[in-house]
């Protein structure tokens, strides 16, 4: 077991820096100098190359990729060209409101989603299987961008029952987190549903039932945690793709999170800011993954026996 | 000697995508208290439906008719609580594949332990106790019990598979092909164990298998099966000494002599009939060698030929043993 | 598999006959309507913005969804955004199942290294999210039709990647593949003589429920003004153009949401179904 963290957490850290090369390049490649967009309108070239010193633009590539390096391992991401302050500090302000909504989306979504994908999965063939797979395809059809505007009009605009706009109370999560679950709750219902259906096919659970065990207890004790790797695996992989989740729901329902903040920052050709959310998005994905291994490695043991 | 089980015209047909899939086709067999029977028969022949159909747990799409009793009462009849009652508690079933029939996901010991928590109960502690004795009783130490399935071999697992059936003390163990997915050592060791052990509690056992070895070394009776019907049915002395149907002959001919003079093994010949598409007559008749006219158009029935030796042959009820 | 059980197993799959019909319908619609609408996807016409829609008291000819704050025909933006989109999905997905199945067939046979590296490179591309990604690349590299195409391939062709390695590996352990090496098939006929055609069905799935994946990509994208450009239309970027003139004119937002959610869900139908007809486990 600890030896199968060690690996993981060896491979995650490979991956985050080939990320942080690559979002470091990617950024470099873009149009525009960065030492004019700090500058004021008209500036002088003598105060461009300054500020090109000042910046590091002069030194070769892989020594600025180091200094970037070393600046995120201590904790400085770098200046905000648009908001002009440190971008650490901007990302550190506005993250907990998207860890907030995505930790409600993610429960609210489990929640309802993994009975139905279970019931649907041991129900097969069945008016309630029919229409968990309805909903799932329509979950998954359902552009985030649509589902949003819809919400906002039937529910803020004809209904007027919940507010549309920001952050404060628990009405304002209602809207949010509908809009982000659906899609979720679809694909995680689905995927019960079909680890659902392979599980009951095997061989152990008709000699479970042979044992005479009841049916409930065969679908919920013993087939679920069959079934549950899969899930876990999704979940977990929505969980980490959280900021891009949350790009257009923060958008629409004005949200002040990290999703906002990458459509504003590259509307501003804020770099440093998109260079960041990138890396900060990318490091949480890789945390998250870690987490699920090691969660089905609990639920499965053959996993790191492998 | 007092019947346990009942198994009367039992016909199991599949449905399938492209056609039906005749499994089994009027098998009527009994098995006493404390007798031991011998199921042989040619991988299709419908083996482990029958074995299904007595625990009431074949598929929703199979289509059966006849009826299996269980001390006198109907099994396909049975409310749900008799059936739970039943299954794993009066009669026990053994797993052709012990790789697949031990949930990969839990510990050995729950797959014991789930038997006696359904099947008595009893606090968590006397459960566990009785589970890590259940587990030397088919010999392998009691601390493996949180140990999963994936870190056991084959046989281990199948002692596992064992231990989970004895759990309750069932009055009819049935075996499905215990041995077949085992290393020929391997197989004697389980054979030995389940010899042992079926001595000692004095239950009923139903061994499937295609194995003519093990039903001699472990059974009193053996009913031998083809295209889901029995066409043999005897002590295992007399079946296996004077064989009367073409299709037994050839079973045995089949089998290579330690003693005696050597002589060339014979083999069948052609292929196990096709459930999807049976003969018409007897569904040997295409394989057979002395097949006659009747055969091809008329179904015999199981008929005595001598004391507890009954075979369902033309050749042996019209008395024209040549 | 028998073309009578295909053909059996399609006509019993509800989902397949429903996406299937729906999905004809909307590119036969998107291709040939537009020649009959009578209208420009893009001209304004001041005289006539935010017209109720007619539906087809007019016919062909009227204004079916109404029209938009600049006077422009919805109905026939409608057509020409669905053009876009199902044309960009469509070369989007090919180039994703070539991108990837490639260097997935071989990554999965040869193992090794090269598996290994195929694999990390997954591993970094699946890293940052599908639309971050997009996000990112479009705002550096500047939006443009050939650059929208490059992202979203980018974005997906890992899945086919991977999806198509798993497969070849479970397919090389197989007795045929053995057989034809030791009878001394060169490597390059067993890739393509003997697993290729096993993970085509594989691939057919994965890339239908793509396609879906893929539009839905793209509107989000065009929804943020980084996919398709005002005032070349799209479901996308009309929903957002829409947005605010929500309130008093709803049509301007409910024609491309509804035209994007029965497209995807035709596709999707399509997808699901196909891969129930295909699935080589059934019987």
């Amino acid at each position: 077991m600890f030896r199968y963290i060690v690996k993981r957490l060896g491979q995650t850290l490979l991956v985050l820096f080939c990320v942080s090369v690559f979002s470091f390049f990617l950024i470099r490649m873009a149009p525009g100098n960065p030492a004019v967009m700090m500058l004021p309108d008209g500036a002088s070239e003598e105060a461009i190359q300054e500020m090109e010193v000042r910046l590091g633009l002069d030194q070769p590539l892989y020594v600025q990729y180091f200094k970037y390096i070393t600046g995120v391992l201590k904790g400085d991401l770098g200046t905000s060209t648009a908001y002009r302050t440190d971008v650490a500090q901007i990302i550190a302000q506005r993250l907990p409101n998207t860890l907030a909504l995505t930790a409600v989306t993610v429960v609210a979504g489990c929640l309802f989603a993994i009975p139905l994908g279970i019931i649907a999965g041991s129900h097969k063939g069945t008016a309630v299987d029919f229409f968990t797979m309805l909903f799932a395809l329509l979950g998954q059809s359902m552009s985030p961008v649509w589902l949003a505007v819809l919400n906002v009009f039937v529910f803020g605009v004809w209904l007027g029952w919940l507010s549309t706009m920001g952050t404060g109370s628990v009405a304002h999560y209602v809207l949010p987190v509908a809009t982000l679950a659906y899609p979720m709750a679809a694909q995680i219902a689905r995927i019960g549903r079909s680890g659902m259906i392979d599980t009951l096919q095997e061989d152990y659970i008709t000699a479970t039932y042979a044992k005479g065990i009841r049916r409930f207890t065969v679908n919920w004790k013993y087939a679920f945690k069959n079934a549950l790797v899969p899930i876990v695996t999704l979940v977990g992989m929505q969980t980490g793709a959280f900021i891009a989740g949350t790009i257009i729901v923060e958008t629409v329902f004005s949200w002040p999170g990290i999703g906002q903040l990458l459509n504003l920052s590259v509307g501003n050709r804020d770099y440093a800011l998109v260079q960041s959310v990138l890396l900060v998005s990318a490091a949480f994905f890789a945390v998250i993954n870690l987490i699920v291994d090691i969660i089905n490695s609990l639920i499965d043991p053959r996993i790191n026996l492998r | 000697m007092e019947t346990l089980l009942s198994i009367k015209e039992l016909g199991v047909v599949y449905h399938t995508e492209r056609s039906k899939v005749y499994a089994v086709n009027g098998l009527s067999l009994e098995i006493a208290k404390g007798e031991s029977l011998g199921l042989v028969g040619e991988t299709g022949a419908g083996k482990t439906t029958t074995a299904l159909a007595a625990l009431n747990l074949l598929p929703k799409s199979a289509e059966r008719s006849g009826d299996i009793l269980y001390e006198g009462k109907s099994v396909f009849h049975m409310r749900e609580r008799e059936l739970l009652k039943l299954r794993g508690g009066e009669i026990a079933m053994i797993f052709q594949n012990p790789l697949t029939a031990l949930n990969p996901v839990f510990t050995v010991g729950e797959q014991i332990e789930m038997v006696l928590r359904a099947h008595g109960g009893g606090k968590n502690r006397q459960i566990r106790e009785r589970a890590g004795e259940l587990l030397e009783t088919v010999g392998i130490p009691r601390y493996r019990l949180k140990d999963y399935p994936g870190q056991f071999s084959g046989g281990m697992r199948q002692r596992v598979g064992i231990a989970a059936a004895l759990a309750s003390s069932p009055k009819l163990l049935i075996a499905d092909e215990p041995t077949t997915a085992l290393d020929v050592t391997i197989q004697a060791q389980i054979l030995e164990l389940m010899k042992e052990l079926q001595l000692r509690s004095n239950m009923s056992l139903l061994m499937i298998t295609h194995n003519l070895g093990i039903i001699s070394e472990l059974c009193q009776h053996v009913a031998v099966m083809y295209a889901g019907t029995i066409i043999e049915y005897g002590e295992v002395a007399k079946v296996f000494k004077n064989p009367l149907h073409p299709y037994t002959i050839g079973l045995l001919g089949a089998l290579p002599k330690l003693d005696g003079p050597r002589s060339r093994l014979t083999a069948i010949p052609g292929r196990i009939a096709d459930p999807q598409n049976l003969p018409p007559g007897c569904p040997f008749h295409p394989r057979c060698e002395r097949c006659q006219e009747e055969c091809q158009s008329k179904t015999p029935g199981l008929a005595a030929i001598e004391e507890k030796h009954f075979v369902s042959c033309h050749l042996y009820t019209k008395e024209v043993r040549p | 598999m028998g073309k009578d059980v295909l053909r059996k197993r399609m006509q019993s799959s509800p989902f397949f006959v429903v996406g299937l019909s729906v999905a004809f319908v909307i590119v036969v619609s998107v291709i040939f309507l537009p020649f009959f609408t009578g209208y420009s996807p893009t001209a304004n016409s001041l005289t006539s913005t935010f017209q109720k829609p007619d539906w087809l008291s007019h016919g062909l000819s009227g204004h079916i969804l109404g029209t938009d704050e600049l006077g422009r025909d919805i109905f026939t933006r409608l057509l020409y955004g669905g053009r876009y989109s199902l044309f960009i999905a469509a070369v989007v997905v090919l180039l994703q199942v070539f991108l990837g199945t490639s260097p997935g067939i071989l990554a999965g046979y040869f193992g090794g290294i090269l598996d290994t590296i195929v694999m990390r490179l997954c591993d970094i591309v699946l890293a940052i999210p599908n639309l971050i990604l997009a996000i990112a690349i479009m705002a550096v590299v500047g939006v443009n039709m050939t650059n929208l195409i490059f992202v979203l391939t980018f974005a997906g062709w890992v899945d086919c990647c991977k999806v198509t390695r798993n497969n070849v590996l479970v397919i090389k352990n197989r007795e045929f593949v053995h057989a034809s090496v030791v009878l001394g098939a060169s490597h390059g006929h067993i890739m393509f003589t003997q697993i290729l055609p096993n993970v085509t069905t594989h691939i057919i799935i994965l890339a239908s429920q793509r396609f879906g994946f893929t539009i839905l990509l793209e509107a989000a994208l065009s929804f943020l003004n980084l996919g398709i450009q005002p005032p070349v239309p799209s479901w996308g970027n009309m929903i957002a153009g829409g947005r605010s003139f929500m309130t008093i004119y709803p049509w301007l937002v409910f024609a491309p949401g509804i035209a994007l959610m029965l497209c995807v869900l035709a596709f999707n139908f399509l997808g699901d179904g196909l891969r129930d007809v295909l699935d080589p486990k059934r019987n």
